[in-house]
């Protein structure tokens, strides 16, 4: 295992995605340097680093985004549960079924509450309308929006806050039950009440998911990841429990930064 | 040192933690050593003016405990940081409480000094310098970020720790042979456990460095010397025994 790696501490979570030795190039430039670490299942895991660091270009290697833009590519292996979603015989659909996306900004589909949900699920199964309705309540539910849209489920996506339209596209990733959750700075683009639910739901999606969260608020990360991986130009500098992470890192450049001693 | 924060405030602030408690350390420290010379020297004037400087300390605690929840509040400060305003709230309140036991010495001074003198005075001086090291050096070892320092003063708690547990015994034998020095010397008795307690928390401080810098608390058990406690009665074994109570052994 890697040296950033090595000294976690022993957990007992399996190891739901492992990233092993990955590469990553835009065109000739290498944005990411042999980049070793486990994401263990139904824990949060949070990137973190400086801007460029090579954060989100991991995260989007994870569900093979990158595939849809040309001259980026990923050398080296990411198992999920044991399979390189790497290998060009990958199932990109499935794929990402797998392992949903929620990006920075929200993108609700300009479609009612109800559809926005509806949309995916109908890409994967076919449900009758009452078993259709259950699971998009129970989408909501898990994105904590339920109570907030109930009465209006016919009202447009785009009708909603900022948050609230977030966590529409939390529901909405929750809905085709993925396994892993990526969600890139999901509350950069929010006030601090909606923030706190945003955290409030990813606590408790962490029962039945393993989330990945990059996030450039370190206090974040502190709150609700198991899990941090310091990143800098490129390669992994250290990965650790947070707690240890937040009071003790064993890296001088880890804790320059957090404690905001950088450059 | 290492790289200065981004945001210079930020330093500036926590320098100013520090060099309140390096304040309050060199304050509790002399407050101590005038408390001791008041006993040595039946100075019951300057016995007074320790009990009434006492609040000095107080002050200074009250102030670093404004700073600290104010860097808490604005800085949200993490690993290094955390670890600093961490051990500035728990060093300020020890050595808050090394004022208060010095400031206990120099009342009992002037409680001393209205009997006649009795001779196992002359071990405080020696205890007060062994405690005022003890409490010079980890302060010391707080303001260099030194654990070795910290260690150190640790380790040498057992030595105040084996005075105490002799004062204790030689004070009993002159309690036992006139009742007259009874008063005295329960005095005295108080005045060295108080020392004792001020090594035990400059004990507690070395910990915190010990964590300030290392990340974790000293691994080895804590050099635990007085046995003082238990000259009279032995603590009971086992739940079993403690029905029947400690015995005896002074």
């Amino acid at each position: 295992m890697d040296a950033a790696v090595a000294q976690t501490k022993a957990t007992n979570a399996p190891i739901k995605v492992d990233i092993r030795g990955v590469n990553f190039y835009y065109g000739q430039s290498r944005a990411l340097k042999d980049v070793t670490m486990p994401l263990y299942k139904n824990h949060v895991t949070a990137f973190i680093g400086p801007s460029g660091c090579g954060k989100s270009t991991l995260l989007r290697a994870l569900n093979r985004i990158y595939d849809m833009y040309p001259n980026q590519r990923a050398e080296g292996e990411i198992l999920v549960d044991g399979e390189n979603i790497l290998d060009q015989k990958q199932d990109l659909n499935l794929l990402r079924s797998k392992l949903g996306m929620v990006f920075q900004k929200p993108t609700p589909f300009p479609m009612t509450i109800y559809e926005n949900i509806a949309f995916g699920i109908r890409l994967y199964e076919r449900l009758p309308r009452a078993e259709m309705d259950s699971r998009i309540e129970a989408a909501l539910t898990q994105a904590a929006l339920w109570t907030e849209v109930k009465d209006k489920l016919q009202a447009s996506g785009l009708s909603l806050s900022g948050g609230q339209q977030q966590r529409l596209c939390i529901a909405r990733t929750v809905a085709i039950k993925p396994e892993v959750i990526l969600l890139d700075e999901p509350c950069s683009a929010l006030d601090p009440i909606s923030t706190a639910k945003i955290e409030e739901t990813i606590e408790e999606l962490k029962t039945e998911y393993t989330i990945v969260i990059v996030t450039h608020n370190m206090q974040q990360a502190a709150r609700i990841s198991d899990y941090t991986a310091f990143m800098l130009l490129g390669e992994l500098i250290e990965f650790g429990d947070t707690a240890m992470m937040t009071t003790k890192p064993r890296v001088q450049k880890t804790e320059d930064y957090i404690t905001g001693r950088f450059g | 040192m290492t790289a200065q924060h981004i945001v210079k405030s930020y330093d500036e602030e926590l320098k100013r933690l520090t060099n309140a408690i390096a304040e309050m350390g060199g304050t509790a420290e002399s407050q101590l050593d005038q408390a001791i010379q008041a006993v040595a020297r039946r100075d019951s004037e300057l016995a007074g003016r320790v009990v009434r400087n006492d609040s000095a300390i107080d002050q200074l605690e009250e102030a670093v405990q404004s700073q600290t929840m104010r860097l808490l509040a604005l800085r949200q400060p993490v690993a290094r940081d955390l670890r600093d305003i961490m051990a500035a709230i728990k060093i300020a309140s020890d050595i808050e409480r090394i004022g208060d036991l010095a400031a206990n010495i120099a009342k009992r001074a002037i409680a001393l000094n209205q009997s006649a003198p009795v001779r196992p005075v002359a071990a405080v001086p020696r205890m007060g310098k062994l405690a005022q090291q003890a409490i010079k050096d980890v302060i010391d070892a707080y303001l260099e970020h030194d654990p070795k320092k910290a260690i150190a003063v640790w380790q040498r708690d057992d030595d105040l720790d084996d005075l105490t547990s002799s004062l204790f015994r030689e004070l009993l034998t002159y309690m036992m042979e006139d009742p007259r020095s009874i008063s005295p010397c329960a005095h005295l008795l108080f005045i060295a456990k108080n020392i004792e307690r001020i090594g035990d928390h400059a004990t507690n401080i070395a910990e915190t460095v010990h964590f300030l810098v290392m990340g974790q608390r000293p691994t080895m058990a804590r050099p635990k010397g007085d046995t003082s406690s238990y000259e009279v009665v032995e603590p009971p074994e086992e739940t079993g025994a403690a029905a029947g109570g400690g015995g005896a052994r002074a």
